[in-house]
């Protein structure tokens, strides 16, 4: 009878399950996870930090990179609760209207942010880089390439990302020389001009590779003139590469980039990229992992005062990419 | 009913393996996240199934949703609208793009794929235009508007309270089961499914039929927006709602829905849209599923499912057919 087969199935089903699942249920170390804003090798530099903290600690972690934005991170973060971790590291979305998840999470268990933060959240600390800070470098980079000034298009995958626009406000605020506001908003669409210089726009992609590329390709059509091209991004400067190579451009259009991509940093060693901003996710992910096993062994010390655990930025020119690269591989083992 | 056993079945056997694979996942807390997640996307899976009974195709549920649900933050917050006006609106317009889907499918005779894929394309470049790609949210406010979206009905066991979105999707459901299986309008939408031509010439009034279905479709999308966007509290012009469009159809083919038309189950509709939110539930709560195969074991597990139940069926009903000889 039909019954009797489907019981069987469902049976062999059961029993498969149950022999492969038995061995994690009995452990009691914690687990703690990282969750980051979408799928990117950057992240998978982070989740080698976090399995490296997670081997030194002897606790057990989990990564979850949200596949389709923040319905995705929202159904992560509950499941993660769910599952009864014992402290999360996560790289919001939208910080400003996350809060009530934040917070929820924060009434529960240790939560840090990292990468990203979000300051009006009950979170413990923010792990990561000063954004603003790591956008004046930009700066800095893109006035080394174009002493005398030129026109600038920026290109990045979201603005109302915390990082996103800090490093913008940054980049911004050192090319025109204004003074420093990490919190000012010029809007995406205005030219400013100062200093010699004139950002022509600011473009977003929202994570599709495509457009990415797309827009530095109108970028270059719509202003024959342009100088210089910065991307916030980790892959906008491999997009803006490509653009620029296609468009018969390098060595005139000077590249500045965010981030150790293998394409970022291969341009920048044979000169077509003039240096890039690199963060540290590789700590982000072991010190996130570090600072919330010491939380939840009751220890805060680790929490810095002002909430901020500053992670420093460095600039890659070409000197210094060779030793960089060298470094990147060996945290990733390949 | 016969249709809905196999879905009913692979939603039983995946809980099982779930529960058995994680202590956490019969908990009050994960079984209301549940609810509330299959109750969100069943409302969309039960908008497609409406037009799906009719042998057409409704591409544009994730735009729908995206329009929606960036308007409603973007016209309370950005615009001060009244909250009760501006859910009003958003679903009429919601309402009306329905109708023009179904009018420009039945008087211009364009095929429903292209008109849908057009939609999927206008509307959600209208949602970036509108709100010039920035993201649109409560700020945390507007709690009481929020309510249906992301409330919960407190009953007092456990960790446990029934989410609001399960109450509209309960709501929703009865009366698109009455409306489909009891009602002169369902029979119609069925035998049109079956034979548009043959259901004109027994004068049924087949295009009023249709676009009253695409309008119900596009209703229901914009509802699950609404929803959704209360749930989540804020919307991404660009991804938000992204390939809904392919859950919804899926929760409705899955529940016993056939893309040929003339079939439709209401209870399969939700079931199938709460089978893809268990498994992609299981996959954050299993330690050993990693998060990158995500794609890949709801597409195994749903192909598994669906060509187990094929062969039991065939198997009873050769058994069935020795059995008569």
């Amino acid at each position: 009878m039909p019954t009797r087969s489907v019981l069987a199935i469902l049976l062999c089903f059961v029993a498969f399950a149950s022999s492969a699942c038995t061995r994690h249920e009995a452990s009691d170390t914690p687990t703690y996870a990282f969750v980051s804003n979408g799928i990117d090798p950057y992240w998978v530099i982070a989740q080698a930090g976090v399995e490296k903290a997670g081997r030194d600690l002897g606790v057990d972690v989990v990564v979850h990179m949200p596949a389709s934005g923040i319905n995705d991170q929202k159904r992560i973060l509950e499941d993660l609760l769910t599952r009864q971790v014992a402290g999360i590291a996560v790289s919001p979305i939208d910080p400003a209207n996350q809060v009530e998840q934040l917070d929820d999470i924060a009434a529960r268990i240790p939560l840090l942010t990292t990468d990203s933060d979000a300051r009006e959240s009950q979170r413990l600390c923010f792990v990561g880089v000063d954004n603003y800070v790591a956008g004046r470098m930009a700066g800095e980079l893109v006035r080394e390439a174009l002493p005398d000034g030129g026109a600038i298009a920026v290109f990045v995958g979201r603005l109302e990302q915390d990082n996103a626009a800090r490093r913008r406000a940054g980049l911004i605020d050192e090319l025109l020389g204004r003074e420093p506001d990490p919190t000012r908003h010029d809007p995406a669409d205005a030219t400013l001009e100062g200093n010699g210089f004139r950002i022509v726009g600011t473009l977003t992609d929202q994570f599709d590779m495509a457009k990415a590329k797309a827009n530095v390709e109108d970028m270059i059509s719509r202003h024959p003139d342009l100088d210089g091209a910065v991307g916030l991004f980790a892959y906008n400067a491999p997009m803006i590469l490509e653009a620029v190579r296609q468009a018969g451009r390098i060595g005139d259009i000077a590249i500045v980039g965010f981030d150790e991509r293998d394409e970022t940093l291969a341009g920048v060693s044979d000169g077509s990229i003039h240096g890039t901003v690199v963060q540290n996710p590789f700590m982000y992910g072991y010190r996130s992992i570090e600072l919330l096993h010491q939380i939840d062994s009751g220890d805060r010390s680790g929490i810095p005062a002002d909430g901020f655990e500053r992670i420093p930025a460095r600039a890659i020119r070409k000197a210094e990419v060779d030793a960089f690269w060298a470094e990147k591989k060996e945290l990733l083992g390949t | 009913m016969k249709n809905v056993l196999g879905v009913i079945g692979l939603l039983v056997v995946v809980c099982l393996l779930t529960a058995l694979a994680s202590e956490h996942f019969m908990t009050g807390r994960n079984i209301e996240n549940l609810m509330r997640r299959t109750a969100l996307f069943g409302l969309l899976g039960l908008g497609a199934a409406f037009v799906i009974v009719t042998g057409g195709i409704d591409l544009s549920i994730g735009s729908i949703v995206c329009l929606v649900g960036c308007l409603t933050p973007y016209l309370v917050v950005e615009c001060g609208w009244a909250p009760g006006l501006t859910v009003a609106f958003v679903l009429g317009v919601a309402a009306l793009l329905g109708v023009v889907h179904g009018l420009l499918i039945t008087r211009l005779r364009l095929q429903p794929f292209l008109v849908t894929l057009c939609g999927l394309l206008i509307y959600r470049g209208i949602a970036r235009g509108i709100t010039g790609d920035q993201s649109q949210g409560f700020r945390s406010g507007f709690s009481d508007l929020r309510f249906w979206g992301n409330g919960r009905l407190e009953v007092g066991v456990f960790d446990f309270a029934v989410p609001a979105p399960a109450v509209v999707l309960a709501v929703v459901a009865i009366l698109a089961a009455i409306a489909l299986s009891h009602t002169v309008f369902g029979r119609y939408l069925r035998a049109i499914g079956r034979n548009e031509q043959a259901a004109r010439y027994a004068g049924i009034a087949t295009d009023r039929c249709v676009v009253a279905a695409y309008t119900v479709c596009a209703l229901l999308a914009g509802l699950g927006g609404l929803l959704f966007v209360f749930d989540v509290g804020s919307a991404q012009p660009a991804d938000f709602g992204n390939v809904y469009e392919l859950y919804a159809i899926a929760a409705a083919v899955l529940g016993g829905c056939s893309l040929r038309g003339g079939e439709v189950s209401v209870l399969g509709v939700v079931v199938g849209a709460a089978v893809m939110q268990v498994l992609r539930n299981a996959i954050t709560l299993v330690p050993w599923i990693p998060d990158a195969i995500e794609y890949a074991v709801i597409g195994g597990v749903i192909l598994a499912g669906v060509a187990i139940d094929e062969v039991v069926k065939r198997a009873v009903a050769q058994r069935r057919l020795r059995n008569s000889v």
